[in-house]
């Protein structure tokens, strides 16, 4: 029976004061975890796809912002520098893929052109493939759908990374004519390093820009760790109120137990014990409530992704909780209940033993 | 037979300030307390009794002047040997009893053990008629049990010493009687030292040596 299994002991006697000051922490942690795993998934997916990305270089017009920011459908390479870019010896396997929003039955579709159809999960199969807003409308494998004046039939069904849009994937070739021979993007693969081919094509081509594959996963890297920073910030607020309010019930209770803390003193336990089964205690507090805000957390995740998960794509629960996420939010609840714990734990282990004792 | 000295105060001050004046709460205390002695200290409210009793306990340190325990001189300890020292050396029984709400009586008892050993805690506790009450929290003991789970308490290091700040001040005369029974017991069958602070003349008459305090002195 140390004075650190009183610890344990002081949290269950009185249950709900310690259950509301964890469920500060509760509240921090879970909004902490749900937004920085949404983000950490985010990443993870988008460096997954580029990963995937056909070629060693990608290609697009230099007005567009970059393979990231590019708004779809509103750059297109010329058909001269295309031409260019296809003379070019450093560059072999050379594919054209063409992004664009055309008007449908009075609303805005997006029709892409793809010579990849590897990353598309379709039900059918591949040639004209439509999202699931568009067979909600009534497109089904073997309708009829007419796109620029172009009739065609609808081989397949897809439904995820539509985020709700109406798409239609085609193969470039067919998608190209449709826009007027303009593509969006040229992936290749290149012979020699793709980063002197890359400043090669950038030079030579007028109104470029060309991507690396590293290039791509920096990109993602600057904007989704700014982003994360930025999110985790404000969800650090929150996590940092409910560690404010242990500081608040740790004095509380350290001045209503002032006689126990005299009495522990009088039979013996050093000011050093006193301290440490205090900040034990704000320790535990932090640590549960880290766990549970953790396991709620995670529950909203996979809720998300088994809500939202085809609209977005496959994401994993384990992308979005990482394994730093979790030890630096458990530690870091820890390690700040603690903080919290330091000036109601001191102010304890310095009381004055006749004093405390005479404590009503 | 000739017995060790367990306490001896040595010209002992003990000076608070209040409102800029000064209080000699003990005002050059000396005093014996031989090993195997059972001693009351009685006086009105106000006369040192309860201080002089924290000095002993080395709950507060003289302004002036020694306090041997054992031969050795306290003044010399550090705050943490001063705890080690109450853990092994002393045993407090309060007036209010000051269990820990939140523990059983066993883990009460276990609380200043250095190895809890709840065989031998069970056993203070079987000696202070508290069979079959172990799990029981203080708040489902009477007055009088409370007390007699705060003398095991005190007794379960084995203590040289046993410290009690009016061990009868909140019990009828029927429990005051008890406890004081058992100190007395204590004291003759098992040699333990005892003082007690005292108002009861009654509980008072269990000791061998009554001690009247006036004005932080003795009388």
């Amino acid at each position: 029976m140390g004075i650190y299994s009183l610890s344990f002991k002081n949290l269950r006697r009185r249950k709900l004061r310690s259950i509301l000051t964890m469920l500060g922490v509760v509240i921090g942690v879970t909004a902490l975890v749900v937004l920085v795993g949404l983000t950490t998934g985010m990443t993870s997916y988008m460096k997954e796809s580029t990963g995937n990305m056909m070629g060693d270089i990608l290609i697009m017009n230099s007005t567009g912002g970059g393979a990231l920011m590019s708004s779809p459908g509103s750059s297109f390479l010329d058909p001269e520098a295309v031409d260019e870019i296809k003379n070019m010896s450093q560059l072999y396997n050379i594919k054209e893929d063409v992004e664009f929003l055309t008007e449908f039955n009075g609303t805005q579709i997006y029709i892409v052109g793809t010579s990849d159809w590897s990353q598309i999960k379709i039900n059918g199969t591949s040639g004209v493939v439509v999202s699931k807003t568009l067979e909600d409308m009534g497109y089904k494998v073997g309708s009829k759908i007419t796109i620029k004046d172009q009739e065609m039939t609808v081989t397949g069904t897809f439904t995820e990374g539509s985020m709700g849009m109406g798409v239609v994937i085609m193969d470039s070739s067919r998608a190209l004519p449709l826009n007027n021979n303009k593509s969006s993007s040229i992936t290749a693969n290149t012979r020699g390093d793709p980063e002197v081919v890359k400043n090669e094509v950038e030079k030579t081509v007028n109104g470029t820009t060309a991507s690396t594959k590293s290039d791509l996963s920096k990109q993602i890297d600057d904007l989704m760790n700014g982003l994360t920073l930025f999110i985790g910030g404000i969800a650090s607020i929150a996590l940092l109120v409910g560690v404010i309010s242990i500081v608040n019930i740790m004095l509380v209770n350290v001045t209503e137990r002032t006689r126990e803390i005299g009495v522990l003193k009088a039979i013996g336990f050093t000011n050093r014990e006193v301290l440490g089964s205090i900040l034990l205690e704000s320790a535990l507090i932090g640590f549960i409530g880290g766990i549970v805000g953790l396991i709620i957390a995670a529950i909203l995740l996979q809720t998300a992704i088994i809500l939202f998960g085809s609209q977005i794509g496959d994401i994993k629960l384990i992308s979005m909780l990482p394994l730093w996420l979790i030890v630096g939010v458990i530690g870091g609840a820890t390690g700040l209940s603690v903080l919290a714990g330091l000036y109601p734990a001191w102010r304890a282990s310095r009381l004055n033993v006749v004093e405390a004792l005479r404590n009503e | 037979m000739n017995k060790t000295n367990v306490l001896e105060f040595k010209d002992v001050w003990k000076i608070y300030r209040m409102g800029g004046e000064e209080i000699n709460a003990l005002a050059g205390v000396n005093l014996t307390i031989k090993d195997g002695s059972f001693t009351s200290i009685m006086g009105p409210s106000g006369s040192g009794k309860s201080t002089l009793l924290h000095v002993a306990g080395i709950l507060d340190m003289p302004t002036r002047g020694n306090l041997l325990m054992n031969g050795k001189d306290t003044s010399t300890l550090g705050a943490r040997e001063q705890a080690r020292f109450r853990r092994s050396e002393i045993g407090f029984v309060f007036q209010r009893f000051n269990l820990l709400p939140q523990l059983t009586t066993l883990e009460n008892v276990l609380l200043p053990m250095n190895q809890p050993e709840p065989q031998k805690a069970q056993e203070y506790l079987d000696k202070m008629g508290l069979e079959g009450k172990y799990s029981k929290t203080p708040n489902q003991l009477s007055g009088g049990e409370q007390q007699r789970v705060s003398i095991a308490r005190a007794l379960v290091n084995q203590p040289s010493l046993i410290l009690a700040d009016e061990p009868t001040g909140e019990l009828d005369s029927k429990n005051a009687e008890v406890i004081m029974g058992i100190l007395q017991d204590l004291n003759k069958k098992e040699g333990v030292t005892i003082i007690i602070v005292t108002h009861n003349q009654l509980a008072a008459d269990f000791t061998d040596k009554i001690i009247e305090m006036r004005d932080g002195n003795i009388i």
